[in-house]
């Protein structure tokens, strides 16, 4: 039995799931799903300077994000999975569980790579509803989708992507990226690099963050804030005092590129990258990441075959 | 589902304040600390996250006993916004905390054979806490040195500790700029290889810098024979997390916070820096 929904209806079906979710829509948006869940900026814990009481603002409502693509959905099961190790994340989780993930794929899928429900085009005007959790099970609802035995589907193949078969090999990856400390690209990379981090900030698998505080225009409370940090900013590994241990653009580019294929390689079995390509398209010096892994690589085999 | 909370701090009183340097402070912490099974409330060069609130949170190396369960000690500089915040507060004031974490030196391998401690200036907490630890238990270990360095005798922090620990283990004290009553030594000098009397087979060294760490490598734990494995190492790196999520603080593979900051020293000699 299949659950299929006409094209058009979508829009009326999240339109009646606003009234018990705040939806989030986030076709066409820069950033990533990651923002619901690991906000820009969010207050941690709340200190009342009179009463000398500390508190943790609770999360409550229910909320929705639909429109996620394959990548996006894929990034956010990684996401979960590295906000569980070594220990699960109090933040995230508060509202990751309160929370529901529609994925919108416009390509016929092989495995569901995640999310509560994914709409999967099927036929130019339809929709058939993969359902992967009971969360996702409880908001499909007769009024807008159609039980059917054996609805016509039509095969939307993946375009192909080389930077994506690439991550395959996330084995060759990891042991490429680590072998290059000393090839000359990261030279380059620290020239054209301008450090402002924005490939970090729409990367819907960069995580870092640094915690801040923050006081009350009124001097009443003061708020532990958590805030996207990225590791190719100046300030990232500076300690106080000065000792700055990543002090070249070079280094810290190096030092993201490592954690992405090396790093998570060796804590996941797999690359923290799923080919968005979100941070080529924003990069604002115009570096393809896709092309720098791929001198790498081919460098990495030029390497292995002459030895 | 309850999740708990792993970022959340808890207060803690402020029971006295010692002025120990031009611009280092010892802060003793008192509350009601859990003991281990082994009767510790922490391992030596575990650390915590201290904060005060409307300044931040950054991590200190604990000072005191292992066995001490009323009180810590951190050693603080003022280097920066929370540590001049700190620096201001008086006995009586409340700080918040969370911690300890990290893995520590590991006292069991160090168990049965000689050791040499080396470090300078504010390096001292992480390896105060290990001679704490030693003492507390001497027979336990084989013969025990420490070699503490600072830029001039009035940097010398913990005064009285050192005095104290002469009965138990040989403390060496160097200064980069003697003053003139100075009887001590003059930087990490080669003769201080001289004073110290091990089993370089069955010995090993623990260090806090990253300041005398390289010269005290080459000048005095090499000479002794000491091997890099058996060198253990607490590193320095800027964190905010303390439990490897927020990334600052990564070494290649390792989380300073969690694998470490006790490393052994072909683990880091790499990427030191």
């Amino acid at each position: 039995m299949e659950f299929v929904i006409e094209k058009k209806k979508i829009d009326k079906w999240l339109d009646d799931l606003k009234k018990d979710f705040k939806v989030i829509d986030i076709r066409g948006k820069a950033l990533p799903a990651k923002q619901y869940f690991l906000p820009p900026k969010q207050k941690t814990f709340v200190f009342n300077k009179k009463t000398k009481k500390l508190s943790c603002p609770e999360y409550k409502k229910e909320f929705l994000v639909f429109g996620l693509g394959l990548a996006d959905l894929e990034a956010m099961t990684q996401l979960d999975e590295i906000m569980e190790k070594p220990y699960s994340d109090f933040f995230y989780w508060q509202k990751r569980n309160k929370s529901l993930i529609i994925g919108l794929v416009d390509e016929s899928i092989e495995v569901a790579p995640g999310g509560d429900v994914i709409l999967e085009k099927i036929t130019d005007q339809q929709y058939r509803a993969l359902i992967l959790t009971d969360k996702g099970k409880a908001i499909i609802k007769d009024e807008f989708f159609d039980k059917k035995d054996k609805p016509s589907i039509k095969n939307y193949p993946q375009p192909d992507n080389p930077f994506k078969r690439m991550l395959l090999d996330s084995e060759l990856l990891a042991e490429a990226v680590k072998w290059s400390l000393n090839h000359k690209i990261w030279d380059k990379l620290g020239e054209q690099c301008l450090g402002c981090g924005i490939c970090t900030y729409v990367c819907p698998l960069c995580h870092c963050f640094s915690i801040e505080d923050q006081v009350s225009l009124d001097n009443k409370e003061c708020s532990r804030c958590r805030q996207w940090d990225a590791c190719t900013l100046p300030e990232f590994s500076k300690v106080a005092g000065g000792h700055n241990f990543h002090k070249t653009i070079k280094q810290r580019y190096y030092n993201w590129f490592y954690h992405k294929f090396v790093r998570a390689y060796h804590e996941y079995g797999k690359s923290q990258c799923v080919a968005c390509g979100r941070c080529r398209e924003n990069c604002p010096a115009g570096i393809k990441i896709s092309e720098v892994l791929k001198e790498i690589v081919d460098d990495y085999k030029k390497h292995l075959s002459a030895i | 589902m309850t999740t708990k909370n792993i970022y959340q701090p808890f207060k803690i009183k402020i029971d006295k304040i010692e002025k120990h340097s031009r611009d280092v402070k010892l802060f003793r912490l008192v509350g009601d600390f859990s003991k281990n099974k082994d009767g510790t409330v922490f391992m030596p060069g575990q650390f915590v996250l201290a904060s005060h609130f409307g300044y931040g949170e950054a991590p200190f190396g604990i000072a005191s006993s292992p066995y001490q369960d009323s009180y810590i000690d951190l050693i603080i500089r003022k280097t920066g916004i929370l540590t001049s915040a700190l620096h201001q507060l008086k006995a009586g004031d409340e700080i918040f905390m969370r911690g300890p974490y990290g893995n520590g030196f590991p006292v069991d391998f160090i168990s049965g054979k000689d050791l040499v401690m080396v470090t300078g200036g504010c390096g001292i907490p992480p390896i105060a806490a290990l001679i704490e630890y030693i003492n507390a238990h001497r027979d336990r270990f084989g013969r025990v040195y420490l070699i503490y360095g600072a830029r001039t005798p009035a940097d010398l922090l913990i005064k009285d500790k050192l005095k104290q620990w002469e009965d138990k283990i040989k403390v060496l004290l160097t200064v980069d700029k003697p003053a003139k009553d100075w009887s001590g030594y003059v930087g990490m000098v080669s003769e201080l290889v001289d004073e110290i009397k091990i089993d370089s087979l069955d010995a090993v060294a623990a260090m806090c810098g990253p300041g005398p760490m390289i010269d005290a490598l080459e000048k005095i734990l090499r000479p002794l024979g000491i091997s890099d494995r058996r060198i253990f190492v607490s590193m320095e790196r800027k964190m905010q997390c303390g439990i490897g999520k927020c990334q600052h603080c990564v070494v290649g593979d390792k989380y300073v916070c969690q694998d470490g900051p006790v490393f052994y020293y072909d683990q880091i000699d790499k990427s030191w820096g």
